[in-house]
């Protein structure tokens, strides 16, 4: 049974009223075989919240999404996502967690349209045993108005450039009408004008769609104005709350190192800074 | 329905040439897109391994290639999952080691056996009635649950972690599609031979590639390619007393070079028309 599109059910829901708790992070610690991923992480997140989570590499960030979908479980602790344990969480369940993947080199041969990538955003929705109808259709058509990728539907993925094909991805998410949305770098390797586009979207997505995000970035600057709360991860979470109780000299010192350097309108210099 | 019996051996070539290129063609598509050609390699040289080992102790061939090519597939497939080895080195050494198993039973049979080289090289002529009537089984089973599968198969082939996390069970069809691959190898090795199957499963697949770029066609032109080709290439043997196998690799390999040099991917100019 698909669910209503969301803008119908919450039109213009810009006033963030959160509603009762999604993701519940209750000390809970996930491990790789080499080591330990993310330790004694407790941590909630509302329905309709928007979540940063920032942090240096390999300090859990991915992990911490991975986590949200279902596809590692706690070894200590527990995560409940939508009432469900997570290592429960059941398929129909994991089709309402919309997931946009850090960008990896899409081949530009590989034989998909825009519209064939999008509709596999209703592969979970749809079931087994069925096959896309008339409905998904309309469904991806709407996900790719939303991103202002309508345009393109009978283009090949391939043929388009890294911002393009990053809303086709976003749009691939909304498609499978998600209640939380989550985005790994989602402004990593599009140039600086697309970066401005792909998160006036997500923020607009965010108001419009009432949907609750959790985005990961390991660029501070870019995501503090838009997030209601910043997690600071480096495997603990050091640090959670608003941008302005997070982003003080102090806490980032303990999470960068010396080499940080906030100035006084907030903005945070990173120093030796290396991207992935 | 066809009555297999009644078919006169060219006939039943032809129509066992179809069914391979076709089986192989949809088959292939995935095995290019989800980058499983090397698996393939692996598969049909472990099923040889295990039809000899059959004529070595007197057993039954099919049963002994489908246990060798499912445990080479799952194998495989397990070691791709943990990421552990590099998939090139654990298949490279599968591969070398069936081998060397399949050249060890043959060199301790006591005789000269012909019908096991059949396998290696394919002896699509001399298909019999039985053999026919399985291949078309096999056929109707991978065909069917491909379509059945189709939306799941697809998102697999294009991002597995993306399509586990969409709430596809992907990590189980990906298993399925191994023992598919694997089955349609197995029964194509008395038609077109261990060594050359592997052609059968890439070259239509990598040829529609070239010329598409949505999925539902490529997979149309992969099977028109396949079962085209297969059908050509028996032709060709019989009216020039050719051997079918390398005439069928051989056309197909012809199409590919054309495909590639007419690709719209690549010149901006129409396919073929």
């Amino acid at each position: 049974m698909p669910h209503p599109h969301p803008s119908h059910t919450h039109p213009h829901h810009a006033d963030h009223e959160h509603g009762k708790p999604l993701i519940r992070f209750d000390h809970a610690s996930f491990r790789y075989p080499h080591g330990p991923a993310l330790e004694d992480i407790t941590l909630e997140i509302a329905d309709g919240e928007f979540v940063g989570v920032i942090g240096p590499n390999g300090s859990g960030k991915t992990t911490m999404l991975r986590a949200i979908l279902g596809l590692m479980p706690p070894a200590t602790g527990s995560l409940q996502i939508f009432d469900c344990a997570c290592q429960n969480l059941r398929c129909h369940h994991r089709s309402r967690i919309g997931y946009l993947p850090q960008k990896r080199a899409v081949d530009p041969n590989f034989p998909i349209t825009v519209r064939e990538a999008v509709l596999m955003g209703r592969a979970g929705a749809i079931g087994l045993w069925k096959r896309p109808g008339k409905a998904d259709l309309a469904i991806v058509r709407h996900a790719l108005e939303d991103v202002g990728m309508e345009d393109y539907e009978d283009h090949p993925l391939g043929a388009l450039s890294g911002g393009q094909q990053q809303r086709v991805f976003i749009a691939r998410a909304l498609a499978q009408h998600p209640q939380i949305l989550l985005l790994d770098e989602p402004t990593t390797g599009i140039d600086t004008t697309t970066q401005h586009n792909v998160l006036d979207l997500i923020q607009r997505l965010h108001e419009e769609l009432h949907l609750t995000i959790v985005l990961v970035s390991h660029d501070i600057n870019l995501i503090a104005p838009l997030a209601e709360r910043l997690a600071l991860l480096k495997t603990r979470l050091y640090a959670l709350g608003p941008a302005k109780q997070v982003l003080t000299k102090e806490i980032l010192a303990q999470v960068y190192g010396p080499q940080i350097l906030t100035t006084d309108t907030g903005h945070v210099i990173v120093a030796d800074h290396h991207h992935n | 329905m066809v009555d297999f019996l009644t078919l006169g051996f060219f006939q039943r070539s032809l129509m066992a040439a179809a069914l391979t290129g076709g089986v192989c063609a949809v088959i292939g598509v995935f095995v290019v897109l989800r980058g499983l050609a090397f698996i393939g390699a692996g598969i049909a040289h472990a099923a040889f391994a295990g039809v000899a080992l059959a004529y070595l102790v007197g057993g039954p061939p099919m049963p002994f290639a489908i246990a060798f090519g499912l445990g080479t597939a799952w194998i495989t497939g397990l070691l791709e999952e943990q990421g552990r080895m590099k998939l090139d080195v654990s298949i490279g050494i599968f591969y070398t080691a069936t081998m060397a198993l399949a050249i060890l039973f043959i060199g301790l049979m006591k005789t000269y056996n012909a019908e096991v080289y059949g396998y290696l090289f394919g002896s699509i002529l001399s298909v019999t009635a039985d053999e026919l009537k399985l291949t078309a089984g096999l056929a109707t089973v991978v065909v069917g649950l491909l379509a059945l599968f189709a939306k799941e198969f697809f998102f697999l082939a294009f991002d597995q972690e993306m399509a586990e996390a969409s709430g596809v069970p992907a990590r189980r069809f990906f298993f399925l599609l191994l023992t598919l691959v694997a089955l349609t190898i197995v029964v194509s090795l008395k038609t077109v031979g261990a060594i050359l199957v592997f052609a059968l499963l890439l070259i239509p697949a990598a040829t529609a590639y070239q010329l598409t770029s949505s999925l539902r066609r490529m997979m149309a032109y992969s099977v028109a390619i396949g079962v085209l080709v297969s059908v050509a290439g028996v032709l060709l043997s019989f009216q020039f007393d050719l051997p079918a196998g390398p005439a069928i690799v051989l056309l197909a390999t012809g199409v590919f070079f054309l495909a590639v040099a007419f690709s719209p991917k690549r010149a901006p100019k129409p396919a073929l028309s």
